[in-house]
């Protein structure tokens, strides 16, 4: 087993990539995805695993050096051997072989050398220059098979001009046992990266994706806004401040005496390995100008009701309404549930016109673990959801 | 809608400048004044950025040409696949970004969305004349280069990933090619990305363009010169 070194999908994975399996990093064009090929080159490396990296579009020093900008991290110095055969061998194998067949033949007896000579427990290949020489199927052949591939973990990264059919193609015909794309949702910028876990042989594990940020040589799962919404007085700002590690609430007293959210309330929590942000709306109708533009870029909404006030799912219909919940991942959390009610699953879902697959919590704000079970679904839904 | 100004008065006068999303393709034969051209377009104005790959020339020294021909060094941003080939652990500053050689498409794209990001970002110096989305001009210098590190068919593809980003975010491209170096279905390849093709030819009395693709525009060769980083059409 060797680990991604990225927290979040080594967790995902059952703590990591099983021995002797193919994994395929499919990167989008002009996406910062390297880092994840690195971070597993340097997780294997701190495992003292002996590591063969095949770098065919660049010298084994510019190799290092972009290694050590990307991650800070000298891989070098880790406790695992790297052995590297980059441009100067390519460059060598195309100028002595002028056949396509006899360029394959002299990689793969290279690589199987390589392998031998120096125990080597993963095979790192950046894959588009070999594919671009020797066409996909010989390239693909390149990669440890029958015998040498239960003992050799192969590690390809991979720039994917082809788009999905490419993707499709490697899960269909079983070429690797995990497939993980990434990607940019590019509006007028990148607006944020995400990667897609495609397929996984070893675990059955739904398609999804999950947004990502890279700070200080680390990729943190990262999701930039999620929305708590519901009528006045449900228990947004509770919630919020209940869901996050830290966070603002610009609540102001009025004339009754009660507390109320005047502009948002602001969260950040670290959970189960996701960087997230909660933005809290007012439930105040004079605030429901200002709801489009908070939900803007929302990656999804949680739907907060009040257990004892049943005439206030009309006003949660609008703030659904105002929010367009219908087109974002939505959770449903009944508040209050621990004090005498009535509502009822079957009446929200009515007088909300909600779908069956959206799920429907009855809690109580006031206490951490309901409010983190509603944060679990929500990011559950979120990389499930194909934006 | 937002209108790039070509430097070229019978695309300027004629049209008012190019609309944005557009790609010019200039092919220059070797010796020519086509690079020099290609820098002219790229010329960033008041309010505008540039961004150019170079296969050619280091970024010091590219820089350095900047200065030399006047344009605004401030608005522009390079992606350098010369240099790490001598100096590998040369790093990224917020307006230069390395990548290892020419035939590192990856490096290319990632290098690229990471200088629009840091214009989108404001962390480009700022401009008195600051608009939104911020115009930007992307220069490759040259697909001569990338040809012979990558396959056409690949190189197209990318490109055609670039061109569509350039459409997103408003802007143009620009890019150079020699004419002399590569068979027809390269070139018309390659033309498929583009809007405007601008021809040039060396001749014993100056250096010739002749523009394709921009209605209006007439079509005949037309001699030209280029001085501090502008051009000049010699009646």
């Amino acid at each position: 087993m060797i680990r991604t070194g990225i927290t979040g999908i080594d967790e995902m994975l059952g703590s990591g990539i099983p021995r002797g399996t193919r994994v395929v990093f499919s990167l989008e064009p002009g996406v910062e995805g390297r880092m994840f090929m690195m971070k597993t080159i340097a997780s294997a490396l701190k495992e003292k695993k002996n590591a063969c990296i095949v770098s065919p579009h660049c010298t084994g020093r510019v190799f290092l050096s972009e290694c050590s900008d990307i991650l800070a991290t000298d891989i070098s110095n880790l406790d695992g051997k790297a052995v590297i055969l980059d441009s100067s061998v390519r460059e060598s194998i195309n100028s002595r072989e002028k056949r396509v067949s006899s360029r394959k033949q002299a990689w793969k007896n290279l690589i199987e050398d390589t392998v031998q000579q120096h125990s080597i427990d993963v095979l790192f290949v950046y894959f588009d220059l070999l594919y671009e020489d020797l066409g996909l199927s010989k390239a693909l052949d390149l990669l440890p098979s029958g015998g040498q591939k239960d003992r050799i973990t192969t590690v390809v990264e991979h720039l994917n001009l082809e788009g999905d059919s490419l993707i499709s193609r490697f899960a269909s015909e079983n070429i690797f046992d995990l497939i993980i794309s990434i990607h940019s949702a590019f509006t007028l910028v990148p607006f944020f990266n995400f990667f897609t876990l495609e397929y996984v042989s070893w675990a059955r594990m739904p398609r999804r994706s999950i947004p990502y940020s890279i700070t200080e040589g680390n990729i943190r799962l990262f999701i930039p806004k999620i929305i708590i919404t519901g009528p006045l007085a449900s228990g947004k700002s509770t919630f919020v401040s209940h869901a996050s590690d830290s966070g603002i609430s610009v609540d102001r007293g009025d004339l009754d005496g009660y507390r109320t959210t005047v502009a948002m309330d602001l969260g950040w929590l670290h959970f189960r390995g996701f960087d997230i942000t909660i933005f809290g709306t007012p439930g105040q109708p004079r605030f429901d100008p200002i709801i489009p533009q908070l939900v803007k870029n929302a990656m999804g909404i949680i739907l907060l009701l009040d257990a004892t006030r049943p005439d206030s799912l009309v006003r949660a219909k609008e703030l659904m309404d105002l929010a367009h919940a219908e087109k974002l991942p939505l959770v449903i959390a009944v508040n209050k549930s621990d004090l005498p009610h009535q509502m009822d699953e079957a009446e929200i879902r009515n007088i909300l016109n909600l779908r069956d697959d959206i799920p429907i919590f009855f809690i109580s704000a006031l206490k951490r673990s309901d409010v983190h079970y509603v944060v679990e679904s929500m990011v559950d839904r979120i990389t499930r959801h194909p934006y | 809608m937002y209108t790039y100004k070509t430097g070229i008065s019978l695309i300027d006068e004629v049209k008012g400048g190019i609309s944005p999303g557009s790609n010019i393709l200039i092919l220059a034969p070797s010796m020519s004044s086509g690079e020099q051209l290609g820098y002219a377009i790229m010329r960033p104005h008041e309010g505008e950025y540039a961004l150019v790959l170079t296969t050619v020339m280091r970024s010091i020294d590219l820089m350095d040409f900047f200065s030399s021909e006047q344009l605004n060094r401030d608005a522009i941003g390079v992606i350098d696949s010369v240099t790490k080939l001598s100096t590998p652990d040369v790093s990224d500053t917020t307006q230069i970004k390395y990548v290892s050689s020419p035939s590192d498409l990856t490096g290319i794209g990632i290098k690229f969305s990471s200088l629009v990001e840091s214009i989108f970002n404001g962390e480009f110096p700022p401009s008195d004349q600051a608009l939104f989305p911020p115009p930007i001009r992307f220069y490759i210098d040259s697909l001569t280069t990338l040809l012979m590190y990558r396959k056409l068919e690949v190189l197209y593809q990318f490109l055609h990933v670039i061109t569509s980003k350039l459409k997103k975010m408003e802007a143009i491209g620009i890019y150079i090619l020699n004419n002399e170096s590569f068979d027809e279905r390269t070139l018309s390849l390659m033309k498929q990305l583009m809007n405007v093709v601008i021809e040039v030819k060396s001749e014993q009395d100056g250096e010739f363009l002749r523009i394709r693709g921009v209605p209006g525009v007439p079509q005949e060769w037309v001699r030209f010169r280029t001085h501090k980083g502008t051009l000049e059409l010699v009646s």
